[in-house]
């Protein structure tokens, strides 16, 4: 299990993290939501060990991350950093990980490089730069930890390795408990993946649910009433955004689907249509909330 | 056979559950069928195996299937007319309560008439 608990970082001037409290119980498929510099890295960077939290606590199974090579040899952090080892070859990157990870799968390892094919002996600065993400992947997967981090792993990868990783991570999950955090731009991928997840936005989390719950969360409500309605009109509910086109409103509304339905059946409509938001528009209307306006930017 | 839409709104645990009950009634599913872990569902349809999992609980507390530890799911003894029954009990459910918002039995029969999807077997 993981905890973070009022962990803040803070860089210089910069405040990556402001107070995050979190926790992932093991054996999830975990998804990181936010927007650049929201601080998903930043959490995965503390939990493999790379930073030190400027204050709070930062627990993996109870025990603290930072210097614990314990702890650490039970987490691999897949990211675009990790592949500094210009001067070895994908051998010698297996040996280095063998000796940190008691684990390592050589099977598992020869398995993946099997289908994948990549040089086992080439320089890796030589490899371009889906080999590299490759690479990496394939050594952490190999690696046998109980916990795996994806920093925007999966946004890097072609199609036939997506699949093979998503298989990888089943096959994990189901076998060695795997806790999975991955973070993501990509919301269909989460959507598929992931069974809980978490949306950061200026190093603060504004939500943490289960995804199903995430796509209830918010009703695209339409729906017509009898004489003029304003929108005072539905001020006992948690209006997102309201519109009117003639005698139609289209309202977005922050609630559970019965609840807003019983409320709204109240003032008679002529026509009431609800649908659910898809996991994309809750993410943009939770972050238009938080003063993120995208439409902003055009 | 196990198709699901990874882009509905429908929760992937619902469509899931929904699935299995339409093979069922399709018959291609029959009493004593095997279904496939979740770990096989999983990996086929490249989603999360506690999302499968999820399904099949909710099947096997609404005894749609039973589960054998170390051997599976199995189908259960459903016949298609239970399942229809439920079916209909659960319209009845939504009618009366359109019914009581106010809504006419025409306007009802007209929905019905057009705008709501789905197959028939006839």
């Amino acid at each position: 299990m993981i905890e973070l608990k009022n962990v803040k970082m803070d860089f210089d001037d910069f405040s990556a993290l402001n107070g995050v409290d979190l926790t992932i119980p093991e054996g999830t498929a975990f998804g990181l939501l936010g927007s650049n510099g929201a601080g998903k890295s930043t959490i995965l960077r503390l939990l493999s060990g790379v930073y030190k939290q400027t204050a709070g606590e930062v627990l993996i199974d109870s025990e603290p991350v930072y210097d614990n090579v314990s702890v650490k040899n039970r987490v691999f952090f897949i990211n675009d950093e990790t592949v500094q080892f210009g001067n070895m070859t994908l051998n010698d990157m297996r040996k280095y990980y063998k000796g940190f990870y008691p684990k390592f799968s050589d099977e598992t390892f020869d398995k993946l490089n099997g289908v994948i094919k990549l040089p086992e002996k080439k320089r890796l600065d030589k490899f371009s730069k889906g080999m590299k993400r490759q690479a990496i992947v394939i050594t952490g997967l190999a690696s046998g930890t109980d916990y795996l981090l994806l920093d925007e792993a999966f946004d890097g990868l072609d199609p036939t390795m997506r699949i093979i990783v998503k298989r990888m991570l089943v096959d994990a999950m189901l076998d060695r408990k795997l806790t999975a955090i991955i973070s993501s731009h990509n919301l269909k991928e989460i959507n598929e993946v992931c069974d809980t997840a978490a949306l950061l936005h200026q190093g603060k989390l504004l939500f943490n649910r289960d995804l199903d719950s995430v796509k209830g969360s918010i009703q695209k409500v339409q729906a017509a009433f009898e004489g003029e309605v304003t929108e005072k009109d539905f001020e006992g509910l948690n209006v997102l955004h309201f519109e009117r086109n003639q005698s139609i409103v289209y309202i977005i509304i922050k609630g559970e689907e019965e609840t807003i339905r019983a409320e709204l059946e109240k003032k008679n409509p002529k026509v009431l249509d609800m649908i659910p938001l898809t996991l994309e528009e809750v993410f943009i209307y939770e972050m238009e909330g938080m003063g993120y306006d995208y439409n902003g930017i055009r | 056979m196990y198709t699901i839409d990874l882009q509905s709104r429908t929760p992937i645990y619902e469509q899931l559950y929904k699935k299995v009950v339409e093979l069922i009634l399709k018959g291609e599913l029959r009493s004593g069928d095997k279904l496939p872990s979740v770990r096989e569902l999983a990996k086929s349809l490249g989603v999360n195996p506690n999302t499968v999992s999820k399904a099949f609980q909710l099947l096997e507390r609404d005894k749609v299937i039973y589960s054998l530890a170390g051997r599976g799911s199995f189908v259960s003894d459903v016949t298609a007319d239970s399942v229809k029954e439920k079916a209909l009990a659960d319209f009845d459910k939504a009618a009366s309560e359109a019914l009581k918002a106010g809504f006419a039995r025409s306007e009802l029969i007209e929905r019905l008439g057009g705008g709501i999807s789905g197959e028939s077997n006839e």
